[in-house]
């Protein structure tokens, strides 16, 4: 049956794509210049899921996510609401398409990430512990 | 030309000459204005085990499906752009095909305003949007969106309203006194609905201009979500009773009448969503001041466990209303049309949804509906040798782009 041979390629093909990053190291960073010491992890779920994009400081927060193809996204929400990446898209589609709140902005590469956020002060975003250099700063740590 | 149209215009006019900006380039994920294109759908396919009556996926629905397999219940095709203008202001247009109440897939604008948030805390729009009568109901059609094939049929199967035109207001609070509270936040929203919902025999139901109240107040703490909503509707136009009959069965029956009568919308619902587990419950209950309908309350439940890309669900959910008392005054014909507006029945749901590529997935889903013969309203067509019992398969491609 055509459909079942589908589902088996299909099955096959997520298969092979699938990247181990589960080891990554992520870290939650803003601009240094924010004035945020630290985030709650509900702080974070609030401003990458679009419920509530403002900052303890009061001024607004811009969530920034990381090209789908890092596998740092997918590591990012897997730590913070333990959702892989189908699921997000899942909530963002009703979000999207009930003319509400829309997704973070979508860097298209890692070095965009370090870019966006040295010049947005309210930017919030999420990177190898090893790529935080002196222009931003760790407000949530998933390590214990 | 009515307030509708013309903003409809201004933001086609706002829309044509904003212009596009590529994404792809470095930086420009913060820049604006910005315009997106994007779309979602449903291809599905369904069949019952009854010819007693027709199965629909609501009451927009004219018809419905028998042992046959049919696309038309759930199939459907969205497209939608955005332009932000600002960081703060958006405009979005939705057209949308599906099948409709006059038995054809002709796109309709589901959605076109204009969004200003005065901060994180503040937002309005204003124009054609989507009902919220209940949580979920305004992404009802938006497959991707949700665990099952369908909503409920139970419990959105009597919503014929999808958008309305008019303005909301939503505001948001985190509550730094109580934090354990999470965020808080509550909406309204008034216009006038702009639909029709078909009757019989090819004739419609105009619903525009009918009066749209609501409002909700949501928490959302944690895994937890739980909102209470109400809305109200108040009808401008009767059922076509006399094309349908050819007498004036309202002039008959005083008590059908439904003009300047509303229809009051109550629902509590809960959802727990943690990693791997989902579970969503709600409650409505329906108050009609017109004796036209029967008043209803229903519930649903539904658990969803994720398995890597595979999220097996189990659903549940009934339906029931107070049927009218007997009357031996009444004419006999009154009696037949108030028999037609009868529900009591439950439901029970056993599905998948697989996840198999980015941005698609399938659903396989049985139904298994238990109810009382009278149980006529949730459906279609005229009732035939039908006991209250009908199993629904049902096989969905949703996708977005």
């Amino acid at each position: 049956m055509n459909l079942a041979s589908t589902f088996i390629v299909a099955t096959l093909i997520s298969a092979t794509n699938a990247v181990d990053v589960a080891r990554a190291d992520v870290v939650v960073v803003m601009n240094a210049q924010s004035g945020v010491e630290r985030l709650s992890a509900d702080d974070v779920t609030n401003i990458f899921l679009g419920r509530y994009r403002r900052l303890p400081s009061g001024a607004n927060a811009i969530a920034i996510d990381q090209p789908t193809e890092s596998g740092l996204k997918a590591e990012f929400y897997r730590q913070l609401v333990n959702k892989d990446l189908a699921e997000i898209n899942s909530y963002w589609a009703r979000l999207y398409f009930s003319g509400k709140t829309s997704p973070p902005n979508q860097a298209a590469t890692q070095s965009e990430v370090l870019n966006l956020l040295a010049r947005t002060p309210g930017g919030v975003a999420y990177m190898e512990r090893k790529q935080v250099d002196a222009r931003f700063k760790i407000v949530l740590d998933f390590s214990p | 030309m009515t307030c509708a149209d013309l903003l409809i215009r201004l933001l086609a006019w706002v829309l044509l000459t904003t212009p596009l900006v590529s994404s792809g380039e470095e930086g420009a994920a913060l820049s604006f204005p910005g315009v997106s294109l994007k779309g979602f759908g449903t291809i599905g396919v369904a069949r019952s085990d009854d010819d007693g009556v027709q199965f629909v996926r609501d009451l927009t629905q004219p018809d419905g499906i028998g042992s046959g397999w049919s696309m038309k219940t759930d199939s459907v095709l969205g497209l939608q752009l955005n332009a932000s203008f600002t960081t703060q202001t958006e405009a979005v247009i939705q057209a949308m095909s599906r099948y409709r109440y006059d038995g054809s897939f002709t796109p309709e604008l589901s959605w076109a305003f204009l969004r200003h948030d005065f901060s994180p805390a503040f937002t309005t729009r204003l124009g054609r949007m989507g009902t919220e009568f209940y949580m979920l109901s305004d992404s009802r059609l938006v497959g991707y969106s949700n665990l099952m094939a369908r909503p409920p049929p139970d419990y959105y199967g009597q919503l014929v309203i999808s958008y309305f035109d008019g303005f909301d207001v939503t505001a948001t609070t985190k509550l730094e006194s109580a934090p354990w509270l999470g965020l808080l936040s509550g909406k309204f929203y008034a216009g006038y609905a702009a639909e029709r919902t078909p009757f019989e025999d090819n004739l419609f139901w105009e619903m525009k201009g009918s009066l749209l109240l609501g409002a909700y107040v949501d928490v959302l703490s944690g895994p937890w979500q739980v909102r209470l909503s109400h809305a109200r509707l108040r009808l401008k136009n009767e059922q076509p009773f006399d094309k349908l009959m050819g007498i004036d069965i309202i002039g008959l029956a005083p008590e059908l009448s439904v003009v300047d009568k509303w229809a009051r919308f109550d629902s509590l619902g809960v959802v727990y969503d943690n990693g791997q587990l989902q579970i969503q419950s709600m409650l409505s209950r329906i108050n009609q001041e017109s004796h036209a309908f029967e008043d209803s309350r229903a519930a649903y439940f539904i658990a969803a466990y994720r398995l890597q890309q595979s999220t097996p669900y189990l659903g549940y959910s009934w339906v029931k209303s107070t049927a009218s008392r007997p009357d031996p005054q009444r004419p006999r014909i009154i009696s037949e049309i108030m028999t037609q507006l009868h529900s009591d029945q439950h439901t029970t749901s056993l599905g998948i949804r697989w996840d198999f590529a980015t941005n698609l997935d399938v659903k396989a889903q049985v139904d298994f509906i238990r109810g009382a013969p009278q149980s006529i309203f949730p459906f279609r067509g005229k009732a035939g040798r039908w006991d209250g019992h009908m199993n629904v398969f049902s096989l969905t491609l949703d996708f977005v782009f």
